[in-house]
Order: structure tokens, then C-alpha cells, then sequence
């Protein structure tokens, strides 16, 4: 068998991905013999494109690099699908899924930034894309606004609804805010379907610019700009999350939603933090709104309705809100049942609703959040069992190892545990029988064994024999272990040989290691 | 103002004021929003139906409403706060699983009995009373009188019993209640199963009017959701004014501006309310317990 292939292979080390005990997987990569790495950085910014951690490996004996955050990699391939899929496909209906999934998408990333980020729970979202997409639509319509106009627009009509919802939010308890955020959506739905300005007679507002070409509307050339569109502006929106919530401002955001206090003693100004937010998200989700109308060529009341806002939490809460891929997958899986399974019927409310009620009951923050609380139930399992070990041996807790100076101390206490247990077991009537019979030996291997033990305890306590009257009178006594402080008298019992007393003191030391 | 406009006034407000004590008090004891009261409403409505097809008595008609409100009350405390009163993010995850209780169970109930409205039967029969020009209907001037007595012993069973003493006690303070021996799993139950119960009352109540149907909840929990917000969640003094003024916006906008704008009537009152005094009408106690 002597092929050219099988002559060069040589024998290769054990991969260094190899786990060792729990440590979690990680890629290295080698970094070239003259030992230089090349940090590459985004253009213009110090940001890193990767974030390479450099480190020595004990075991190879040589320098690698870790990628300490792969989110990125993960990024650009999902997006990737996402941009290639639907449009290669060429499935009409898969297209116009995939841009309803896309806008709601867009709609959620701006959303979370004030439910995640911010930590507030304002309700209003589809009230401000609603609102911008009415106003858009009708100027649109009434004043021939062309489509770029739209999304300026319905900008400008986020940017004041923002400033408007921030204000009751300086004031009000999480909750309250809720419920009023709840309230301002019903009043905007309540509002359109009476106005005849918005077209309450025909069910919305229709006719507006779009900036997909009359002639390509309802054909798959159509869906396609559509679509592609919507995926623009999901990368608008994401970059958007990214520049908040990677930044300053979203750590300002974070450390005041968990202790305003706290935040406020760091000299944080997180009030005017959180009028930003509003009015960045606002403004985006006007954008968003603009572009609802560009792309439907109108808006309707259904923007409104209370099942639409479910919908959408139901996304947020599925996917989870602090991070911008729970939001999309939540998006993908409730877009997906709600508008590509259309089949199902009325079933579909009832599978996104126990989706929604087993992530919530069994989920800290959402699908996303899992994996960070698995690790976490793993830790707390696996502290739990060194603990439950430590303390069944009786040896060292943690927390006295602390107070340990010396610790080979530490693992003396732990021999010596060990070894009296083992001694115990030696211990029989046969073996003081024996040492009562002939204390100065010759022994057998195990007495031998346990005075070896007594013999080698520390000085203070240690019993010793005190000689009354030489061949007639003994006694036990303990040693102090102090230097000049005299021995005291164990008991008063006096033995006539000094074998009697020798084996008094044996069985005493017995009963001293029986008791320990 | 007429006679009239008062009177339908205080109908709405008592009945819309029972679902509203019922959210007050579950935020105040448990500190956790019920969205799945709209649904215990629609199920106590079913309940007292199905038991309008056995019998038209109007007290078991009235009991089994109460007792389907409060089973539902009680499955939605196992479900939302047993599991997770103790964990983090409580009030947003118990928030989320009443609505998703909410969400799943219209839906069923739509499946199960279909999306016609079922009618109950008159409970306090038809008769009509001549005062001072205005009509006043029996069912109207039943759903006041009942939920006047109801809300008045339990106002005072809150005061002088054992397990209103544990409930006062848990709306001071969870801690300190568990701290002295209260049970806080056994106290929620209570507690839900009696605010389902008063839904339920409410259902019946409201029913002799309009209609049972899977989605009749979504309306009174929206009022519910108002009134309990601008009464100051957690005080029942707070709800029992706010349903008042609600009732009254209510009739006032139905009466001069028409039946459409009533939402926005309403939500503009709790607007301006909240935004001078952020912790509603009885928020006081709030404040003080801070």
C-alpha cells in the first residue's frame, strides 16, 4: 500500500479545537511566524471588522488568535440568504412575504431600541408609522408628493411624534406609560376611521406614489424592486440600531434602565438620553412609515388595529428584545406562520400565541437569550455539585479556602481526612487486644499503622505518660505545647506498669480518632 | 344635563367599574397587569350562557357566570404568577402571558361556540319605572343596584376578614406580607379568582344589554384598562371615581358628539388627568407607601 497519497500524510497533532474538559469552542487561527497580526478597521473609524483576541497557547506553545465575537460572520451570512434567496427564486408570493417580513423588521429594530435599549415600554410604534404613512400618503395624493418626498415626510412626522410620546414618558411609571401608549394607538385607529379627510368612506387612503413603476406593479419584476427596496431599508435600519445601540448613547440607555439612581450619581444625563432615543426612533419608524405607504400606494386603518400591535409584540417578545437578531428571527417566525401559512386558518393566532406564552414562561429575554441562560443554568448546576462534593468529604469549603493562607494546608486537612477515615477502618477489638498484649510491639502491620498516625499528631494535646513513682505509680497526662507551661493531668486514675499505661494511652487516642 | 345621561351614566360606570377594581386590584396586590380579564369577561358570558340553556333562574344564571369567571381567574394565576412571580423581568413576562392567555383563548372560544352572539336572559325582567321624565330600564337599574352591594361588602369584607387583612397586606408590601406568614401563591389565587369572579359579574351584568360573543371582552377591558389608569392602579376609592367620570364622558359624548367618539373623548380625559397627575386619581397611596 504504498500510494504516492498515503506517503505524504504525516501524522497530524490533535486538533487544537478539540474541547479540554468544559471550555467552550472556540476557532483560533495561527498567526504567521514573524508573529504580526493585521487588525483590519472599517474605514475612516477605529471599529474593527473582527475582533481578534490574541492569546499564547500552553499546549502548542505558540501564539493564535481567537475571534472573541463571530455575531458579524453570523450577520453577513443571514443577510446574505435573505438577499439572495426570495430574489433568485422568483415566487411572487415568497417575495411579497419576504418584503412584509423585511418592513416589520425594519419596524422592530427601531421599536427595540426604546422597549430593549431604553427599557421603556411604550406601545406607540405602529401609532407613529401609522401616522407618518397617513400623512405621507395623503400629501402624496392631494399635493402629487413624489416618493423620495414620502420618506422625508413621514420623517419629519416621527421626529414630532416622537417629542410628543417622550414627553408623558419623563413623567410616568413603566406600566402607566404602557397602557397610555396603548391608548394613543386606539385613538389614531378610532381617528382615521372616522376622518373623511383619510378616507374613512373607502377603508384608507389610496392612490399615493410608489417607487415601484406603474407598469411592474402585481408582476414578479415589480415584487422584486419591492422587495429589494425593503431590504435596503433594513440595512438602514440596522446600521441605525448598530450606531445607538453599540454606542454611547446605547450604554447610557442600558446603565439608566437598570438603576436610574446609580446612572444620575455617575453624572449620566439620561433624561436627555432617552428625549434622543424616542425622537431617533420615532424618526426611523416614520421613515418606516413613509416607505409603508411608497410601497402599498396608501395606508389603511388595519395599521392600527390592536391584533397588528399583538402581532408585532408578539415578534419582539418571541425573538427577544434586547438584541437586534432576536428581533428579526422573532419577525421571521410570526411572519412567517402569520402570512405564509395562510392556509391554516384561524389556527395561526393560537400557535404564535402558545409560541409566545412558552418563550415568555420558559425564556429570560427571548429564543436569543437561551444560550446565555442555559450556560448560566449550567454554572449555577455545576457550582452547586462542587459545593454538595466539597462539603460531603467535610475537608475545605470554598469560602474557608479563601481564609487559608498556606495553601498546602488545604490539601494536609484533606490527606489527613482521608487517611483517619481509612485508619477507622482498621480498628477492630482483635487490634487493641493485640496492642493491650504486647505495647512495645512487635506489630502487626496495621497497629503498626495507626500508632505510626498517633505518633506523628502535633505536640499540643498529645498524651503522654508521667511517671508517679518509677515501676509502681504512672500517669497520663497532656502535653501543653507551649514552651515553660507544664503538662496537665488527664484523669486519676494511676497504673501500677508502664505497659498499662501505655496501652491507656493507646485506647484514649483510639477513641479520640473514633469521635473525630 | 337630563336625568337620562346621569342614569346610563352610572349603569356604565358600575359595570365597567367591577372589571375595573378587578385590574386595580390585581396590580396592587400581585403587581401584575391582567390583559386576560377581557377574556375571563367573554368566558363568564359563555358560562352563565351555557347555564341559561339549563335553567333561566336568575340567581343560577348570575352564579354560573361568577363561577366561570373565577375558574378562569384562578387558571390564569397558575399560568402568569405562580411560575413566575419570582423571577426576573416580572412584570413585563406576566404581562406578556395573560396576553398571550388572551390572544389563545378568544381564539378557541371562537372555534368552539362560532362567532354568532348569544343572547342571556332578561335576570331582572322587563319592567320600566317613571322617574322625573327619564325611563328607568330594569336591566339598567339592576346591574347599578347589584354592583353597588357587591362592591360594598367587598369593601368591607376587605376591612374586617382574615384573608382581606392577608390581601391589604400583600397591596402594602409582598415582602413584608410573606415576611409575617402571608402565602403569596395561596393570596394571588384568591386574589384572581375573585377579580375573575367580579368580571364575570360584570359579564352578566353587561349582557342584559349587549350581547355574549368571543371578542365582547375587548371593549370592556379597554374601559376597564382606562378607568383602573385613571383611578391610580391599585386603589379602589380611585376606580370607583374614575368609572364615575368615565360613565358620565361616556354618556355626555354619546349624547352630544355621537357614539364614534366616545374612545376619543375618553382617552383625551385620561391624557389630560394623567399628564397632572402621572399616578391617576387615587395615586396618592402610592406616594405614600413609597
Amino acid at each position: 500500500m504504498s500510494s504516492p497519497t498515503t506517503s505524504t500524510l504525516t501524522i497530524t497533532q490533535p486538533t487544537e479545537q478539540r474541547l479540554v474538559g468544559r471550555r467552550r469552542l472556540i476557532p483560533r487561527w495561527r498567526v504567521r511566524p514573524d508573529g504580526v497580526v493585521h487588525r483590519r478597521r472599517w474605514p475612516l473609524t477605529k471599529k474593527r471588522i473582527i475582533h481578534l483576541d490574541g492569546r499564547f497557547n500552553p499546549k502548542s506553545l505558540r501564539r493564535e488568535m481567537v475571534v472573541s465575537d463571530k455575531r458579524p460572520m453570523w450577520w453577513v451570512i443571514a443577510l446574505g440568504v435573505i438577499a439572495i434567496g426570495p430574489t433568485t427564486l422568483g415566487n411572487g408570493r415568497l417575495l411579497a412575504v419576504g418584503t412584509t417580513f423585511l418592513i416589520y423588521s425594519a419596524i422592530n429594530l427601531m421599536w427595540i431600541l426604546v422597549v430593549g435599549t431604553a427599557g421603556i415600554l411604550s406601545l406607540a410604534s405602529l401609532a407613529v408609522v401609522g401616522a407618518a404613512a397617513y400623512t405621507s400618503a395623503w400629501l402624496s395624493i392631494s399635493h402629487g408628493f413624489p416618493w423620495p418626498l414620502m420618506l422625508v415626510v413621514g420623517g419629519g412626522v416621527g421626529l414630532v411624534f416622537g417629542a410628543i410620546i417622550a414627553i408623558p414618558a419623563r413623567r410616568m411609571d413603566g406600566m402607566y406609560y404602557a397602557l397610555l401608549t396603548l391608548g394613543l394607538v386606539e385613538l389614531c385607529r378610532v381617528y382615521v376611521i372616522q376622518s373623511k379627510t383619510f378616507g374613512s368612506a373607502t377603508g384608507g387612503l389610496y392612490g399615493a406614489d410608489s417607487f415601484v413603476p406603474a407598469a411592474m406593479r402585481s408582476t414578479l419584476a415589480g415584487f422584486r424592486v419591492g422587495y429589494v427596496a425593503a431590504f435596503v431599508l433594513l440595512l438602514a435600519a440596522l446600521a441605525v440600531y448598530r450606531a445607538v445601540n453599540g454606542e454611547r448613547l446605547g450604554m447610557v440607555l442600558r446603565v439608566a434602565r437598570e438603576e436610574e439612581a446609580v446612572a444620575e450619581s455617575m453624572g449620566i444625563g439620561y433624561e436627555s438620553a432617552r428625549l434622543a432615543v424616542f425622537l431617533i426612533s420615532s424618526a426611523g419608524l416614520g421613515v418606516i412609515g413613509g416607505f409603508y405607504a411608497a410601497y402599498n400606494t396608501g395606508a389603511s386603518p388595519n395599521l392600527f388595529t390592536i391584533d397588528r400591535l399583538l402581532l408585532l409584540f408578539a415578534m419582539i417578545v418571541i425573538g427577544g428584545s434586547g438584541r437586534a437578531e432576536g428581533a428579526v428571527l422573532g419577525t421571521l417566525i410570526v411572519t412567517l406562520i402569520n402570512d405564509w401559512f395562510v392556509g391554516w386558518g384561524p389556527k395561526r393566532v393560537v400557535i404564535i400565541g402558545v409560541l409566545m406564552l412558552l418563550v415568555t414562561l420558559f425564556a429570560r429575554a427571548g429564543l436569543f437569550g437561551i444560550r446565555q441562560q442555559f450556560i448560566e443554568f449550567r454554572q449555577k448546576k455545576s457550582s452547586e455539585r462542587r459545593a454538595d462534593r466539597v462539603q460531603r468529604k467535610g475537608i475545605v469549603v470554598a469560602e474557608e479556602a479563601i481564609d487559608i493562607q498556606d495553601k498546602q494546608d488545604i490539601a494536609y486537612r484533606a490527606f489527613d481526612r482521608a487517611q483517619r477515615d481509612h485508619l477507622k477502618n482498621l480498628i477492630t477489638p482483635q487490634l487493641v487486644e493485640e496492642h493491650r498484649a504486647k505495647p512495645m510491639g512487635q506489630h502487626s502491620d496495621d497497629l503498626e499503622r495507626v500508632l505510626n498516625y498517633f505518633r506523628r499528631t502535633p505536640i499540643a494535646d498529645k498524651y503522654a505518660v508521667y511517671t508517679v513513682v518509677p515501676f509502681a505509680a504512672y500517669r497520663i497526662v497532656s502535653m501543653s505545647g507551649v514552651p515553660g507551661v507544664p503538662p496537665r493531668i488527664v484523669d486519676d486514675r494511676v497504673h501500677a506498669s508502664i505497659d498499662e499505661a501505655l496501652h491507656a494511652v493507646f485506647v484514649r487516642r483510639v477513641d479520640d480518632l473514633m469521635g473525630s | 344635563m337630563s336625568w337620562f345621561i346621569v342614569f346610563s351614566a352610572f349603569s356604565l360606570a358600575a359595570t365597567y367599574g367591577l372589571l375595573a377594581i378587578g385590574i386595580s386590584l390585581t396590580w396592587a396586590s400581585l403587581g401584575m397587569l391582567n390583559l386576560a380579564q377581557g377574556f375571563t369577561f367573554a368566558v363568564s358570558g359563555y358560562g352563565a350562557w351555557t347555564m341559561s340553556g339549563v335553567t333561566t333562574h336568575p340567581v343560577a344564571v348570575m352564579g354560573a357566570g361568577l363561577a366561570a369567571g373565577a375558574t378562569c381567574g384562578v387558571v390564569v394565576s397558575l399560568l402568569a404568577f405562580v411560575p413566575l412571580h419570582d423571577r426576573p423581568n416580572f412584570q413585563v413576562r406576566s404581562l406578556v402571558v395573560t396576553l398571550a392567555i388572551s390572544l389563545i383563548g378568544t381564539q378557541l372560544l371562537q372555534q368552539h361556540y362560532g362567532p354568532q352572539v348569544k343572547p342571556l336572559p332578561k335576570l331582572f325582567g322587563d319592567g320600566k319605572l317613571e322617574l322625573s321624565g327619564a325611563v328607568l330600564t330594569s336591566d339598567k337599574t339592576g346591574a347599578i343596584v347589584v354592583a353597588t352591594v357587591v362592591l360594598a361588602t367587598l369593601v368591607i369584607w376587605m376591612r374586617i376578614s382574615r384573608r382581606g387583612v392577608q390581601l391589604r397586606a400583600m397591596m402594602q408590601d409582598p415582602q413584608g406580607a410573606a415576611l409575617v406568614g402571608v402565602s403569596i401563591r395561596t393570596t394571588a389565587v384568591m386574589v384572581m379568582a375573585g377579580t375573575g369572579a367580579l368580571a364575570g359579574l360584570a359579564s352578566v351584568l353587561l349582557a342584559q344589554t349587549y350581547f355574549v360573543s368571543p371578542q365582547s371582552g375587548a371593549q370592556p377591558l379597554t374601559k376597564g384598562l382606562v378607568i383602573a389608569l385613571l383611578g391610580g392602579l391599585g386603589s379602589i376609592s380611585g376606580a370607583v371615581i374614575a368609572a364615575i367620570m368615565v360613565g358620565f364622558t361616556e354618556a355626555l359624548t354619546a349624547d352630544h358628539l355621537g357614539g364614534q367618539y366616545v374612545l376619543i373623548t375618553q382617552f383625551a380625559l385620561v391624557i389630560v388627568v394623567l399628564l397632572f397627575r402621572p399616578r391617576g386619581i387615587g395615586g396618592l397611596f402610592d406616594e405614600i407607601s413609597e
